[in-house]
């Protein structure tokens, strides 16, 4: 028994020295440590979560797009509320009725996302006045308190598409990233605030405090040294230069369409234009109205949340020349000075195919494209497709579509913005499974070469295209972001890289000059500037639905191009009716930042009068 | 009525009043929490009520197994461990899931928890099973035996899962130890624990040289002109500690390893294996498991785990508001306490609901918080009472499974009150098991109850055999 009683020894020491351990550390809590009792009058510790001021966005010259307006959330914790509070007051404090009172009281307490000793959102969004009435009163209401956030305010009423708006995260993105989102948190929902959504946000911090049986805060928790500063969001530089901008949306009021204006040597977008547009701070999240605003734009039979600058998509018609010749040149299937006569129509084997307007005989590329003529490219593109044979259309073809991908046609740009479209030009394995067994050639799909048919380009792809040859062979992939202010975070590199179209510079020459006929008297001419020379082209987009889509692409000045852009109107028939001139007028005011003659001012008389809507 | 059910003389009133002062001062304590409930649901409805209720029943068995023949126990210990096997095996089919676990029987409003029962019946088993004359700890097919009928409701329990209440059965080896379980089992047990541990708190690379200079040591100190070479050897340990930084470390390491292979071997030529060998062996392992720990926690923990694991060992990496907020409102409850106790009715804290499951397992911040450190130390001081009393019980038994019973109990209760109280402070991972007693909690009120009369019942027949 000698042994057993020695481990009996054993087995009351383990116990005696565990009781000890346990009397030492409730002596160290209770006794010792003062940490754990900053104040006698202190039950419990909380957390706050301090929001960030998201980033700002300013355009290219530092005019403010967006900045934050500050509103309040009014916390409340269950179990400190005093049953016996003036209820009355208080509804009327904050403009609210008994029963919203009852029902955001009114919490699953079993579902694990309400605690009665949490505190949690009562009644979000309460604007600055209402919160400087409240205050006075706060302290007759134990239990509530005020949290301050950020909403967005809009100093001008323009570049609603553009930018975004900011709404509540939902279930999904607080499940996905749990560590940056909790519910109620702001997030872009559209625009810029979505694509810089991460730059923006900022950082949330976090204090910790101690608080007393009514919920009073009585000091910091372990002197703040657990807390951490909320950081404030980046502010986004742009591109955007927001007199063009709004300049811009002035003129494609009551027209359906869209605009894209870039600056060929950056790439940097300067006006992003989709109309019918509306105010921002309709959207805004301090708005109360804002799901009424919202319920009457998706309503809207003009689709004003259809963003046209970047979403639409439609045949390039004969914005599609210019490009063609330059790779048909390239290719070695034309020559700058080739003829081809037209009779009013692209004829085939005795039969009439593609029809086309009045004018003289082209005798080079540049005539050409000054008067568009649709035989003239119907042929250069049926030898385009041909190089190889008739009867071998598919690496012809195929060709062509690698030197539009080049212009970044038919696939995604990659702008830094949600919702790009990536447009249409068919391949050969389109057709070979279009026309199965049969051996299809270049005379059916010939419309093609006039910019119809399958294809299919977003207003700023045809706007990067213009860019592309202003720079003679190469573009900047389009954005919007041009640096952060104040900070050493720098701009995505592929926002820097020249991507080459592959065409050499000499082709350009006559393309250009082609370009800068049709402004001077050819189908542009509503877009000549007095003393800037003015390239572009016209084109109609035939539409299925109803009146064509007037369209037009263009660059200034001739050398050393400072603005490349495409217009699109819908409905509005031939491109030199609207688009043209609108065109026109941008430049001009970019430019000059004026519009100087009288013939000129009466010109923009009329296009702010312009009322298209009602076409179909 | 004691004196008709055969009278109380051999009767152990310490533990007797023990108990009845703890079931009282816990019935207190889950007022105090829930006293808002009485005024809502009546007092029956409430949750003081329904532990009254528990409470009567409590009372009732103990009386029932007063008058029950005290070879009852012995006699039918396996048929009751079979029983409580067989409840817990169904409670995973049948059982209702509450907070993620299947561990419930649900009948109307009362619920049965058959782990805090499969406690008593193991006991059983274990006590009958070591009791037996046939039965030698000496043994290894007696040892695997006696483990297996541990390990297996403690596995089922697992399965629910249940992490706390598996770890209870840990307590039996307390009884195993006292009936003659080599301790080389808890050294190694020991030692592969603290290798797991230490694995999570440093970097398994500083372990390694710590494990790997201290072996030098031990060789270093058997060695002829030992204080030549234990002077070496702490020389080579503070150099491998300058050059532990960076990159450094892993030749640090190359070389304490390449001078304890060198050591190692002249040593083992000279003297044989006796030392080098077992000490080559528990260096690989503890290496191998702090290495493996670590690994493990960064890889395959998910990040809920890791939390567990780091609200105790690392309360700097944790989220104050996420994983780090019950432990903390937890200390503060009690903390808010300090020595005389903000007084009955009067826990701020623990009224306000700020503490999590402060009915049931974190009862002690009510008694902390309102009767301040006179009520923690006078709780701790009743468990030790408890357990070392129960150790003297165990003591004064002719009967071997009588003792063994004992000592199974003393190991049950320690546990759950080192553990419980523990964790309340921060001392212990949290890990959810009651207070014997005090925790609201209708079956572990019975079962504790039961264990304690049962008890009671063998020890007034002490001189029976």
């Amino acid at each position: 028994m000698e042994a057993k009683s020695s481990r009996l020894t054993y087995i009351q020491t383990l116990f005696f020295v565990a009781a000890l351990v346990l009397v030492g550390k409730a002596m160290h809590l209770q006794l010792l440590d003062p940490s754990f009792r900053k104040e006698a009058d202190a039950v419990a510790i909380e957390n706050y979560t301090k929001y960030p001021s998201r980033g700002m966005i300013y355009d290219r010259n530092g005019k403010l797009l967006v900045h934050n307006n500050p509103m309040y959330d009014l916390l409340v914790t269950y179990n400190q509320i005093d049953p016996d509070m003036d209820t009355t007051l208080f509804c009327r404090l904050l403009r609210i009725d008994r029963d919203y009172f009852i029902k955001a009281l009114q919490k699953d307490w079993r579902s694990g996302r309400f605690s009665k000793s949490v505190p949690f959102v009562f009644l979000s969004k309460i604007s600055a006045a209402t919160f400087a009435r409240f205050q006075e009163y706060l302290y007759r209401f134990p239990g509530f308190e005020i949290q301050l956030r950020n909403a967005r305010e809009y100093p001008l009423p323009v570049a609603a598409h553009l930018l975004g708006y900011i709404r509540e995260v939902n279930k999904n993105e607080v499940d996905g990233q749990p560590e940056l989102y909790t519910p109620g948190d702001y997030i872009g929902a559209n625009g810029l605030e979505y694509s810089y959504e991460n730059e923006l946000r900022g950082q949330k911090g976090f204090s910790i405090v101690l608080k007393d049986n009514l919920g009073r805060i009585v000091g910091p928790y372990r002197q703040g040294h657990q807390d951490s500063k909320a950081e404030s969001g980046l502010d986004l530089l742009t591109s955007i230069d927001l007199p063009l901008q709004e300049y811009g949306e002035q003129l494609m009021r009551n027209k359906r369409g869209g605009i894209v204006a870039i600056d060929p040597k950056t790439g940097g977008i300067l006006a992003f234009i989709s109309t019918p547009t509306y105010d921002p701070n309709e959207l805004t999240i301090t708005n109360n109205t804002r799901g009424d605003s919202y319920g009457k734009l998706v309503q809207d039979p003009h689709k004003p949340l259809f963003n046209r600058a970047i979403m639409a998509q439609y045949p390039p018609g004969s914005l599609f020349k210019p490009i063609l010749s330059l790779i048909a040149m390239q290719m070695g299937v034309l020559s700058p000075d080739r003829t081809i006569r037209c009779g009013g129509a692209y004829f085939s084997g005795g039969q009439r195919l593609t029809g086309c307007h009045g004018h003289p005989t082209c005798t080079s590329v540049s005539m050409a494209i000054q008067h568009s003529c649709n035989a003239y490219f119907v042929t250069v593109f049926r030898d385009v497709v041909d190089k190889y044979g008739f009867y071998k259309p598919q690496p012809g073809l195929d060709t062509l579509h690698a030197y539009l991908q080049k212009f970044g046609l038919g696939q995604k740009l990659g702008v830094d913005f949600p919702g790009e479209k990536s447009g249409n030009f068919p391949a050969s394995s389109f057709f070979d499974k279009w026309y199965k067994e049969d051996k299809w050639n270049s005379v059916w799909i010939r419309s093609l070469g006039i910019g119809q048919g399958e294809a299919l380009a977003t207003n700023i792809q045809l706007a990067n295209a213009a860019a592309a040859i202003a720079n003679r062979g190469w573009y900047i992939t389009p954005h919007f972001v041009a640096g952060y202010r104040n900070s050493n975070r720098k701009v995505d590199p592929k926002y820097t890289q020249k991507h080459l179209t592959g065409i050499d510079p000499v082709y350009f020459g006559p393309v250009v000059d082609g370009m800068a006929g049709a402004v001077n008297a050819g189908t542009a001419r509503r877009a000549s500037i007095p003393e800037i020379q003015v390239c572009g082209k016209t084109g109609t987009a035939e539409n299925p639905h109803g009146e064509d889509h007037s369209i037009f692409f263009c660059f200034a000045p001739k050398e050393n191009p400072r603005i490349a852009m495409a217009v699109y109107i819908e409905n509005a028939g031939f491109g030199g009716t609207y688009a043209t001139p609108i065109a026109g007028l941008m430049i001009e005011k970019f430019l000059k930042g004026e519009i100087r003659s009288d013939e000129r001012k009466y010109l923009e008389k009329r296009m702010l009068e312009a009322n298209l809507l009602h076409l179909k | 009525m004691l004196s008709r059910l055969g009278g109380t003389r051999n009767l152990d009133w310490t533990t007797l009043s023990v108990y009845l002062g703890m079931v009282i001062l816990g019935w207190l304590m889950i007022y105090a929490v829930t006293a808002s409930e009485v005024d809502k649901v009546g007092f029956l409805g409430s949750t003081a009520g329904k532990q009254a209720i528990w409470m009567g029943i409590s009372f009732f068995a103990l009386v029932v197994i007063y008058s029950i023949d005290w070879k009852f126990w012995q006699t039918f210990a396996f048929l009751i461990y079979g029983l409580t096997l067989l409840a817990l095996f169904g409670v995973l089919v049948f059982g209702s899931n509450i907070k993620g676990a299947t561990s419930w029987y649900t009948f109307g409003g009362a619920s049965i928890q058959p782990s805090e029962f499969a406690k008593f019946g193991t006991a059983l088993a274990v006590s009958a099973y070591l009791g037996s004359y046939k039965t030698s700890l000496k043994k290894y097919s007696h040892q695997i035996v006696s483990m297996l009928l541990i390990v297996l409701p403690a596995g089922v329990i697992l399965l629910q899962p249940d992490m706390g209440s598996a770890l209870v059965f840990s307590s039996f080896l307390i009884a195993l130890y006292r009936e003659g379980l080599s301790p080389i089992f808890f050294w190694i047990g020991g030692f592969i624990a603290a290798s797991l541990i230490a694995g999570l708190v440093f970097a398994p690379t500083d372990i390694a040289l710590v494990m790997l200079v201290f072996a030098l040591g031990v060789i270093a100190y058997r060695m002829p002109q030992r204080r030549w070479w234990i002077g070496g050897v702490l020389a080579l340990g503070a150099a491998a500690f300058y050059f532990r930084a960076e990159e450094m470390v892993h030749y640090s390491l190359a070389g304490l390893t390449a001078v304890f292979g060198l050591l190692g071997l002249y040593f083992w030529s000279r003297k044989g294996p006796r030392l080098v060998a077992p000490i080559s062996l528990a260096l690989a392992v503890g290496i191998g498991l702090s290495f493996a720990a670590n690994y493990s926690f960064n890889h395959f923990l998910k990040p809920h785990q890791q939390d567990r694991i780091n609200v105790w060992l690392n309360p700097s990496k944790c989220d104050p508001r996420g994983s780090l907020y019950n432990l903390m409102q937890s200390k503060m409850a009690i903390s808010s306490g300090g020595f005389q106790g903000k007084g009955f009715l009067q826990g701020k804290m623990t009224k306000l609901s700020y503490v999590p499951e402060q009915s049931t397992d974190f009862i002690f911040c009510t008694i902390g918080e309102e009767q301040g450190f006179i009520g923690s130390f006078a709780i701790i001081v009743l468990f030790l009472t408890l357990v070392i009393r129960l150790t003297v019980i165990a003591e004064r038994q002719r009967s071997a499974f009588s003792r063994i019973y004992a000592y199974c109990l003393a190991g049950i209760f320690f546990l759950h009150f080192f553990v419980n109280i523990g964790m309340t402070m921060g001392l212990v991972p949290i890990i959810g098991i009651p207070l014997p007693f005090i925790s609201k909690g209708g079956s572990a009120l019975l079962s504790f109850s039961i264990m304690i009369g049962v008890l009671l019942k063998l020890d007034r027949h002490r001189y029976n055999l």
